[in-house]
């Protein structure tokens, strides 16, 4: 009794001392909370520990060694210098993974899964390898899961290799300069004053060329070449980034890419891929029906195409005799007869049904001369939806309030070895298709990343059509006006200021690193260069020197810089803020072995 | 405005690549296992190439010489050359022969590719000349070629015999080639004269007999037996068929239904309704003319019972019964009919119309023959015979190679010659072009052009031949301007080739050499593995 009402005061005293971690702990075993006990007592220099409760102890002594043990079973915590640490540490090893792949002489990684099948994928796309890495460091985990590189991927779809870069960078150089005795807040102070004079520096420097069609127009091709030249495509660059300005010039505006539909198709070579007008659907035209429609009503719809069943579980039918079992097949027929009718009431002439058409309605709608398309895929009928202007229907009862959509021909063409369904002059002229061929599904995979990220930031290009020079060019502007700053600031953040100069430059750095260059000799020539007024100077990477980007055509997009820019700025600072890391206890797995 | 300065101050660095330990480690790993793959399926190259024996996991063996299959059932794990097998995977997609041979360049270009890493070269550089080395080779390739009408018909024989000569079954080649030939012609459609779906071709395979008794059958074959009960038919002359998608035994519904029986008499009644019910139905089916009956198979209910089976030989009707929903398309092509789906649509314009239905047997087992087909389809089935399941299955992979070559032909009408004429050629000619490129690019050019020589040599080499005798005098004869001459495997020399009859599809050997190449540089520029989820 003495124990407990000793241990229960001593909780008491505990959490006292450090209410608020307490509250965040949650003890539930026993021999924890005496070991609570024994650790307050050593605390606070109280000496009236009881022999009876010392024997307890002794009994769970081996609690008395590692203070982790404070959590429960598994859980860790990490404080301070050493929380900090693992962090910088965590967060550079991610930094450094994906450095290789930045720049057009980027190398690729193999991601080889280790789930079923073991499948391989050969890639240079950051944000591909940052998702499927598994990551254990939590630091690390905020550069590829949190924010960083997954919402770089979303909204402006390419940089995400250069955010991760730069905030490695910033991390390195934060580093140093915590070592160097500067409280991270201050640091913080620095980087975001840094980060905001970079931007202006940007600013100042954008062209906008929205007035000029024709200038417009050669600046995303311009663009869509910068992207692609770091990808798989690079060889075909010209072919794809017109595919892929075709392509966002026909959205008109809207950064909706769904309307652009993907279809990979193994065989040929990449070079063979082409934008198609339309809509593809890769299925097969129901037998005995026609193979082209021209002025096509299309009635796209999600529904069951056999009896309508009784959805109760054991209901059934009890008959006398084997005719009225006949009747009732009868009537189910004529249930799906009906059904079908009233479909064709709706004045179509294509059907596409998410679900099977069976070969009883299949049959009926070849007798109306519709065309019926059974199994599309979910994707794919709410794109038709989407792009032919109708809705997906799911009763038919009345034909007025059902959107149709509509289209001018549709027609079976074949790619490769398949046959698929296009449709063609879509009531949404937008929409279109790009086909993409390749030696094998790996090509296929890497290409369908790499004009996912070219199409997003061409379509982020036509609403924001402002446009920087690449190459390291932006990054060489930005460091010189941060340098600056640097020298105008008073105070310990000038330290902090500086160093984000020095992260900016490390992009150019890494850029001529991957391509075999000499590195520190170009990064000096090129900021050489910068000193002077209005200079246009970045790495050519394929000459190996220092060259003119406006005559060389390298552009990047402004927003795309600008998220690289404020991103990475984001991602240090909240590494930075970070002083203790507790990790908590697996939840168990019951089925495990 | 420094261009001068930039290009005198270009350091001796340009092009140079310093790596660290570990990239180099996974690169060279890379290659290596590629490699090893490439070697293994290197002796099977040419018509005296030799088979390999796979057991698979569940015990099977397979005895193959088709390089896709091969490395198919390899399972490898090592992800570079995983890779190695999707090349092939892809060649076989595109065209559908040459599929060790895209795989031996592939590992002959990665041992020049080893060689020009360990000089220094950066391995973007390697793989941007490499692609201009691919491209230029197309180029020549097409140089080459001699167009081929597709009504010359002795050329398209020569060249799936090409194909065929490779393969276990390269003695059947007169056969198996002309077979080849007919087929693929009988399914193009003269309004779309360059497209040939592959799936219009049937191929059947039965056991027993040789592969001499492999035959094309204009019309359809069944690998099933004639349904019927004593008395039934098993020919039919003059044939009314149709295609139903409905079943002939007793109703079922999709509800679940139970029939009440209260007393004995209502158990008559219900057996003879059961029995009224299908001789309705079989009575409405012999109305409109019908005599042969394809039902599809049906997992809810059986398709006939014995009942209906009674009748409808009663009925003089031939019966096929279980015919699989995905071959009615083709069946419905061939017989130039449409399937029905009930019985109230039974009609005579849906019927389909031949001469001849009838069962037959073939070695152990028996098929059904469908032949004098009224507005056949332009589609053709393949009846292919094999002693035993090993020679049977490599003989339809084999059939399929010389399927697909003349599929080539029919797309791209060009033919080249073959015995490694063409890779000597594009090796001169490479060479040549190397010389006056500049810088590195030459360097790697060069190496392109050693790479392809390795074609010829395993050639030479499997045929038990000196490979650097015949390598050197082919070299030479091709300096001298014969750009045709070949290894003769069979004679054991140089000759010229074409006259030789050994050509194969302009396709085969341009897409074996992109794909090669386009394989190579994806496995140059990998520089980590990384395991993921």
């Amino acid at each position: 009794i003495y124990v407990l009402s000793d241990f229960l005061r001593g909780q008491h005293l505990f959490s006292h001392l450090f209410s608020s971690r307490v509250s965040a702990l949650s003890f539930r075993s026993t021999p924890l909370r005496f070991y609570l006990f024994l650790v307050k007592a050593e605390l606070i220099g109280w000496q009236h520990i009881d022999f009876g409760f010392e024997w307890r102890c002794t009994s769970i002594s081996h609690f008395g060694m590692a203070i982790e043990r404070i959590l429960k079973d598994d859980a860790s915590e990490e404080k301070g210098e050493r929380a900090r640490m693992a962090s910088f540490v965590g967060a550079m090893a991610i930094a450094d993974l994906v450095k290789t792949t930045l720049g057009p002489k980027g190398m690729d990684k193999i991601l080889q899964s280790t789930g079923r099948g073991q499948t391989v994928t050969v890639t240079n796309d950051g944000a591909t390898i940052l998702k499927s890495l598994h990551i254990d460091n939590p630091a690390a985990k905020v550069l590829v899961e949190l924010d960083i590189s997954k919402v770089q991927d979303d909204e402006v779809g390419d940089g995400t290799t250069s955010v991760v870069v730069l905030a490695g960078e910033l991390l390195r150089e934060a580093e140093k300069l915590v070592a160097s005795k500067i409280h991270p807040m201050t640091i913080i102070a620095g980087f975001r004053m840094a980060a905001e004079c970079a931007r202006e520096a940007l600013l100042k420097k954008v062209v906008d060329n929205k007035a000029n069609e024709e200038k417009f127009k050669t600046d995303l091709m311009k663009i869509a070449k910068t992207t692609l030249s770091s990808k798989i495509l690079s060889q075909d660059k010209e072919h794809f980034a017109k595919l892929a300005v075709d392509a966002v010039l026909r959205l008109k505006g809207s950064t909706n890419l769904e309307s652009i539909q993907i279809i990979k198709k193994p065989g040929g070579s990449l070079k063979d891929s082409f934008l198609d007008e339309g809509f593809i659907l890769d299925k097969k035209i129901g037998i005995g029906q026609p193979k082209r429609i021209e002025n096509a009503n299309i009635l796209v719809a999600n529904t069951a195409m056999d009896t309508d069943k009784v959805k109760i579980y054991g209901a059934r039918v009890r008959v006398d005799s084997m005719a009225k079992v006949a009747d009732i097949e009868a009537a189910e027929k004529q249930k799906m007869r009906e059904k079908v009718d009233k479909i064709l009431a709706h004045g179509i002439n294509c059907f596409v049904n998410r679900q099977l058409i069976y070969n009883f309605p299949e049959e009926l709608f070849a007798n109306a001369g519709v065309l019926a398309i059974e199994h599309a895929d979910f994707d794919g009928i709410e794109r038709l939806a989407l792009v032919t202007g109708g809705e997906i229907a799911s009763t038919f009862d009345n034909p007025e309030s059902v959107k149709l959509g509509h289209c001018k021909l549709i027609e079976e063409i074949m790619i490769g070895e398949d046959k698929l369904i296009k449709f063609s002059g879509v009531e949404m002229g937008q929409a279109c298709t790009v086909v993409l061929r390749g030696a094998s599904h790996h090509v296929l995979d890497e290409a369908e990343r790499s004009l996912h990220d070219a199409l997003c930031v061409l379509s982020q290009t036509v609403n924001d059509s402002r446009v920087l020079f690449g190459g390291g060019w932006p990054e060489m502007v930005m460091a010189k006006a941060v340098d600056e700053l640097a020298r105008t600031t008073p105070g310990k953040r000038s330290h902090a200021i500086e160093a984000f100069s020095r992260a900016l430059v490390a992009i150019p750095t890494t850029i001529a690193d991957n391509a075999g260059l000499d590195s520190a000799e170009l990064v000096a020539r090129l900021r050489a260069e910068h000193n002077k007024e209005d200079s246009n100077a970045g790495i050519d990477v394929i000459s190996g020197s220092v060259g003119n980007m406006s005559e060389l055509g390298i552009s990047e997009a402004f927003k795309v810089k600008q998220a690289v820019l404020l991103s990475a700025t984001e991602a240090a600072e909240m590494i930075l803020r970070v002083d203790e890391i507790i990790t908590c206890a697996p939840r168990r797995r019951e089925d495990r072995m | 405005m420094a261009a001068p300065a930039v290009s005198q101050l270009r350091s001796s660095k340009t092009e140079s690549y310093v790596d660290n330990k570990r990239k180099e480690d996974v690169r060279q790993a890379n290659i290596t296992a590629a490699r090893a793959v490439a070697d293994a399926v290197r002796t099977s190259l040419g018509p005296k190439g030799m088979d390999k024996m796979i057991s698979t996991a569940s015990g099977e063996v397979i005895i193959t010489n088709d390089g896709a299959t091969i490395l198919n059932q390899m399972g490898v794990l090592q992800p570079a050359a995983k890779m190695l097998v999707e090349l092939s995977k892809s060649q076989d997609t595109t065209a559908g022969d040459g599929t060790t041979t895209v795989v031996v360049i592939a590992g002959a270009l990665l041992k020049q590719c080893l060689l020009l890493l360990s000089s220094g070269i950066h391995p973007t550089v390697i793989s941007d000349s490499l692609h201009k080395a691919s491209v230029k080779a197309v180029d020549v390739l097409t140089a080459m070629a001699v167009p081929v009408e597709l009504s010359d018909r002795e050329s398209l024989v020569k060249s799936a015999s090409t194909s065929l000569n490779s393969k276990v079954v390269s003695q059947y080649s007169t056969l198996l080639a002309p077979l080849a030939v007919d087929a693929v012609l009988s399914v193009v459609d003269p309004a779309k004269p360059d497209l040939v779906d592959l799936r219009d071709i049937k191929i059947v395979k039965k056991l027993g007999g040789t592969v001499d008794d492999t035959e094309m059958v204009k019309g359809l074959v069944f690998d099933k037996k004639v349904s019927h009960a004593s008395g039934g038919l098993t020919r039919m002359e003059n044939a009314k068929i149709a295609v139903i998608q409905f079943q002939i035994s007793p109703p079922k519904t999709d509800i679940e239904q139970s029939i009440v029986v209260s007393d004995y008499t209502q158990m008559d009644r219900i057996l003879k309704e059961e029995r009224n019910y299908i001789l309705g139905m079989i009575k409405k089916i012999k109305a409109t003319g019908c005599n042969v009956l394809l039902i599809q198979k049906s997992i809810l209910r059986d398709a006939v019972t014995d009942l209906s089976l009674h009748y409808l030989a009663k009925a003089k009707i031939l019966v096929v019964k279980d015919v699989e929903r995905d071959d009615i398309e083709f069946i419905t092509k061939t017989l130039n009919c449409l399937p029905i789906a009930n019985i109230e649509h039974f009609k005579e314009e849906k019927m389909g119309y031949a001469d001849l239905v009838e069962e037959v047997s073939v070695g152990e087992g028996k098929i059904v023959k469908i032949t004098g087909i009224r507005d056949m389809g332009r589609t053709a089935t393949v009846l292919v015979r094999g002693s035993n399941q090993l020679v049977l299955d490599e003989a339809d992979r084999s059939l399929h190679d010389a399927l697909c070559v003349i599929r080539c032909l029919v797309n791209k009408q060009f033919l080249i010659a073959g015995g490694g004429a063409p890779e000597i050629e594009l090796s001169r000619q490479l060479g040549a072009w190397a010389k006056v490129l500049h810088g590195m690019e030459g360097y790697c050019v060069r190496s392109f052009a050693e790479a392809l020589e390795v074609i010829p040599y395993t050639l030479a080499e499997n045929a038990g031949l000196n490979p650097i005798t015949i390598v050197t005098e082919l070299r030479n004869r091709h300096a001298q301007g014969e750009i045709n001459a070949g290894i003769n495997v069979r004679k054991g020399q140089i000759t010229n080739i074409l006259e030789e009859n050994v050509v194969q599809p302009l396709l085969v050997s341009t897409s074996a050499i992109t794909l090669a190449t386009e394989c190579v540089r994806m496995i140059l520029k990998i520089d980590d593995i990384v395991t993921v989820r």
